[in-house]
C-alpha cells in the first residue's frame, strides 16, 4: 500500500490550504484589530472619517487622570481580595469536601459550584436585590440576627461598594476555584500522606509539607487565572452599579472605565490607550506565570 | 466525486452529524425567510413598544398621505444607539427616521457640527412655523451649538405625586404650600414622633442620579448653559445640593431611599413608607400599570419651590425624532415625522395610552387633557401637567451631561458623609462644603471636555 508514503510527504500546498482558514480568521479578527487599536491609541476620533493624530497624549492623559488611577486601584484591591480571601476559602472548602468522613460530598460540591451555572449577569442582578436597603436579604438577615442593632438602611451599594463586590465574587467564584483544588487534592498520593503520618507528622505538617507541594502546580494556575480574571472585571460592577462606577467611583474597574470612555463618551482613542495599558499589565503577569511554571518544572 | 459516492458518504454519517446538518438548514431557512425590508419605504426605528402601538394605526394613513410607506422597526434602546452610531461613523445605512432618547443622543454631538449624523432641522422648523408651535424648552436636549437636530416628542414636566389618602386622613391641607420648607413643615405630622419612623415624607435619595438632576434643573442653573458650558459650581446649585442632602441625613431626615422602578420600591409605595414622589408625566402610566394598588389614593401638585416665587416644576427624560443626514428620502421622512409628531390624533392617543403630554402647544386645548383621572382622585391630571409645561427648565444636549450627573451624585455622597461625620445637618451650614464639592465636579468635567479636539464650541 502506498497510503503511508503519500501521507508522509504532504504537499506544501496542502499545509497552506489547511492553515488558511485559521490564518485568515486570525488576521482579520486578531491581528488587524490589534494593529488598528495600537493606531487608535495614538489618535482622537469621531468615527473613522474624523480623526486627528495625538501621539502619546492619550497615554500621558491616562497617567494624569485621577479616575484612571481610581479604577486601577479598585481593580488591584479586588484582585487582592480574590487572591487572599477567595482562594484560601476555596482551598479550605476543597479540603473539607475532600474528607472521606464528610457525608453527602457530591451534594455540597454541586451547591458550592452552582452559582457558576447561573452566569455573572444573573448573579449581579440577584445580588443587587440582596444588598438593597430595607428589604434586601442581607440587611434583613443581619437586622434579625443582631436583634435590631444592624440598620436596615446599611448602605452596601453606597459606601461599601468594594466590600460588596468582593463578597459577591466569593459567592460566585469560591465554588469554581474549589473544583480545581479538589481535583488536585484527589491526585495527591495517599501513600505519601500515610508515610508522613507514620513518621509522626501532624495534620498541619502533612498539609504544609506533603499536600501543598503536591497541589502547587494547580495552585499556581488558579492564582494566575484568578488574577487575570479579576483584572478584567466588568460585568459584575456594571450590572450591580447600573453602568456607573458607583458612588465616587468606588466600584469602577479598568475595563469599566475603558467601556465608559469608548462607548459612553465616544473617546475611542483614549479607550484604546487604556486597553493597551491593561494588556501590558496582563502580559507582564503572563510572563510571571510562565516563569513560575518553568521554575516548578525544574 | 460523483453523486453515488456522495450518497454512500451520507449513509455512513453518524446521527450527530445529521442533527447538525438539520440545524444548519433550519437556521439558513429562518435567516433567509425573515421579514423583507421594503426598499422604497421610509424606515423608522423606535425603542418603545408603547410608541410602536401608538404609531401602528397611523401607518396606512401616513403612507397614503406621504405617498411612501413607513416601515417601522422596534429595537432596544441600546441596539438603536449602537446601530445609529455605527451607521453615522461609517456611512453605512441607518433608518431614515430614528427615535432617540435623551440618555443616548449626546454621543451624536461629540464631534464637529458638520459630522453630526442627524439632519439639521433648524431652518425647516422655522420655515414651517413649528418652532413657534412647539414648547420652546423641549428643543433643548436636541439642540447642539444652536442647531436643532430633532423634533421633540414630549415635554415631561415633573409634578409632586403624593398619597392623598394618608395626607387627608391626617387632616393635612397642602393648598397653601409654596416651598419645600412649607411642604415638609405641613407633612411632618405624618412621620410621627418616633426616632425610627416607619414613614417618610419624600421618596428620594441623593444617590438617585435622575432625581438629583431634576431638582438642580428646578433650581435654575442646571449643569450646562445653552452653549454647553458647565454651570455646575454656582451658589444656587450649592444651595440645592445642601438642601437635598439635609433631607436625607440627620435625626430629622424626611426622605427615604425608595427606588423608582424596583419591586421593593413599589411595595414601599403601596405600604405608604414614602408619601410623596417626583413624578414626570410618563411615570403616571408606569404606576398605573405596575402598582394599580395605589390607584385612587394619589394626587398630584406642582413641585414645591426652593424659594418663594421659584419654579414649581422641572423635567425628566425625553425623546426626539431625527432624520439621518445620509437618508435618501429626506423629504418623505420629514413629512412622516411631522405627521407622527404633530398629529392631533397621535397627541390625544399618546396621552390616553402613556399619560405623556405633547410638546405641540397648539394641541393643548384638546378636552382629553381636562378629563378627570380616577388614579389621581379625579384630578384633571393632563391640564395640571400642561399648566407647568411652559415653565420646564431648559436643558442642554451636552455629551458630557451624563458624566456630570454621575459626578454630581458623587458630590452628594461626599456631602452626606461630611454631614454625618461633622454632625452638620443644616442646609445653610452645608452650603460652603457643597460649593467646594461642586467646584471639584466642574473642574473634572472641564478636564474631560478639554480632551475633545474637534468641537471648540462644546468646550
Amino acid at each position: 500500500m502506498n497510503l503511508g508514503r503519500r501521507s508522509s510527504k504532504p504537499s506544501q500546498h496542502a499545509v497552506w490550504v489547511f492553515l488558511a482558514p485559521f490564518a485568515l480568521l486570525t488576521l482579520v479578527f486578531v491581528a488587524y484589530p490589534l494593529i488598528q487599536s495600537a493606531v487608535l491609541a495614538m489618535q482622537q476620533t469621531y468615527g473613522p472619517g474624523t480623526k486627528t493624530f495625538v501621539g502619546t497624549r492619550n497615554f500621558t492623559d491616562a497617567a494624569a487622570d485621577p479616575v484612571f488611577w481610581t479604577a486601577l486601584r479598585n481593580t488591584i484591591i479586588y484582585t487582592l481580595g480574590s487572591l487572599f480571601i477567595q482562594l484560601p476559602l476555596a482551598l479550605a472548602l476543597a479540603l473539607a469536601l475532600n474528607s472521606p468522613r464528610l457525608r453527602g460530598r457530591s451534594g455540597y460540591r454541586l451547591i458550592f459550584f452552582s452559582p457558576q451555572l447561573m452566569g455573572l449577569v444573573f448573579v449581579s442582578i440577584l445580588a443587587a436585590l440582596m444588598f438593597e436597603k430595607q428589604a434586601g436579604l442581607i440587611n434583613q438577615s443581619l437586622h434579625t440576627l443582631t436583634g435590631g442593632l444592624w440598620s436596615l438602611d446599611f448602605p452596601w451599594l453606597e459606601s461599601h461598594v468594594m466590600a460588596t463586590l468582593i463578597l459577591i465574587s466569593l459567592w460566585m467564584y469560591v465554588g469554581f476555584n474549589m473544583i480545581y483544588f479538589l481535583a488536585a487534592l484527589q491526585n495527591v498520593d495517599h501513600a505519601l500522606i500515610e508515610a508522613s503520618a507514620i513518621d509522626g507528622a501532624n495534620s498541619w505538617h502533612r498539609f504544609r509539607h506533603v499536600v501543598l507541594p503536591a497541589i502547587r502546580p494547580v495552585g499556581t494556575f488558579v492564582v494566575m487565572l484568578s488574577m487575570i480574571g479579576s483584572l478584567q472585571l466588568f460585568e459584575l460592577p456594571f450590572v450591580l452599579l447600573e453602568g456607573t462606577g458607583g458612588p465616587r467611583n468606588q466600584g469602577l474597574t479598568v475595563v469599566m472605565y475603558l467601556y465608559q470612555s469608548g462607548f459612553e463618551v465616544g473617546d475611542l482613542g483614549y479607550a484604546s490607550a487604556i486597553g493597551w495599558v491593561l494588556a501590558l499589565l496582563l502580559m507582564s503577569l503572563a510572563c510571571v506565570q510562565m516563569w513560575m511554571i518553568r521554575r516548578e518544572g525544574r | 466525486m460523483n453523486f453515488a459516492t456522495l450518497i454512500m458518504a451520507a449513509r455512513g454519517m453518524p446521527l450527530g452529524l445529521w442533527v447538525m446538518v438539520l440545524l444548519m438548514l433550519c437556521s439558513v431557512t429562518v435567516l433567509f425567510s425573515g421579514q423583507r425590508t421594503n426598499e422604497d419605504a421610509v424606515r423608522l426605528w423606535v425603542f418603545s413598544p408603547t410608541h410602536r402601538d401608538l404609531y401602528n394605526p397611523m401607518l396606512d394613513r401616513a403612507g397614503a398621505e406621504v405617498g411612501v410607506p413607513l416601515d417601522m422597526r422596534l429595537m432596544s434602546i441600546l441596539a438603536i444607539e449602537r446601530r445609529m452610531m455605527s451607521g453615522f461613523f461609517s456611512g453605512l445605512p441607518t433608518a431614515d427616521l430614528i427615535e432617540c432618547e435623551r440618555a443616548i443622543v449626546g454621543r451624536a454631538f461629540v464631534g464637529p457640527l458638520e459630522a453630526v449624523g442627524f439632519l439639521d432641522l433648524t431652518d425647516r422648523l422655522r420655515e414651517e412655523g413649528l418652532l413657534d408651535q412647539i414648547n420652546a424648552p423641549s428643543f433643548g436636549p436636541w439642540t447642539s451649538r444652536g442647531r436643532i437636530f430633532g423634533i421633540p416628542h414630549d415635554v415631561h414636566p415633573v409634578m409632586l405625586a403624593y398619597r392623598a389618602d394618608l395626607v387627608e386622613q391626617a387632616g393635612i391641607d397642602l393648598s397653601d404650600v409654596e416651598t419645600w420648607q412649607d411642604f415638609f413643615r405641613a407633612m411632618r405630622p405624618l412621620m410621627g414622633e418616633s426616632t425610627n419612623p416607619q414613614r417618610y415624607i419624600l421618596g428620594f435619595w441623593y444617590t438617585h442620579l435622575d432625581n438629583v438632576e431634576v431638582l438642580l434643573l428646578q433650581g435654575g442653573d442646571g449643569l450646562f448653559d445653552d452653549q454647553d458650558r458647565p454651570t455646575i459650581a454656582t451658589q444656587s446649585n450649592a444651595h440645592i445640593l445642601a438642601e437635598i442632602v439635609s433631607w436625607c441625613v440627620g435625626p430629622n431626615r424626611v426622605a427615604a431611599d425608595i427606588e423608582d422602578f424596583s419591586g421593593t420600591g413599589h411595595q414601599q409605595r403601596i405600604d405608604g413608607y414614602g408619601i410623596a414622589y417626583l413624578a414626570p408625566d410618563w411615570m403616571c402610566s408606569i404606576w398605573k400599570e405596575q402598582i394599580p394598588q395605589i390607584g385612587g389614593k394619589m394626587k398630584i401638585m406642582p413641585l414645591p419651590a426652593f424659594h418663594p416665587g421659584g419654579r414649581r416644576t422641572s423635567v425628566r427624560g425625553g425623546t426626539m425624532l431625527g432624520i439621518a443626514r445620509d437618508s435618501h428620502q429626506i423629504e418623505e421622512a420629514w413629512k412622516h415625522a411631522k405627521l407622527l409628531y404633530t398629529s392631533p390624533q397621535v397627541a390625544r392617543q399618546m396621552y390616553q395610552l402613556t399619560d405623556i403630554i405633547t410638546p405641540v402647544s397648539s394641541l393643548w386645548n384638546d378636552p382629553v387633557f381636562d378629563e378627570p383621572d380616577p388614579f389621581f382622585m379625579d384630578q384633571p391630571k393632563g391640564r395640571m401637567y400642561i399648566d407647568q409645561a411652559p415653565h420646564v427648565p431648559a436643558r442642554s444636549s451636552s455629551p458630557y451631561n451624563r458624566q456630570a450627573v454621575v459626578l454630581l451624585r458623587d458630590a452628594a455622597v461626599s456631602l452626606a458623609e461630611h454631614a454625618r461625620r461633622t454632625r452638620t445637618y443644616d442646609s445653610q451650614a452645608l452650603q460652603p462644603e457643597a460649593f467646594r464639592l461642586l467646584s471639584d465636579v466642574e473642574s473634572k468635567i472641564l478636564r474631560v471636555m478639554e480632551r475633545n479636539a474637534f468641537s471648540g464650541a462644546v468646550r
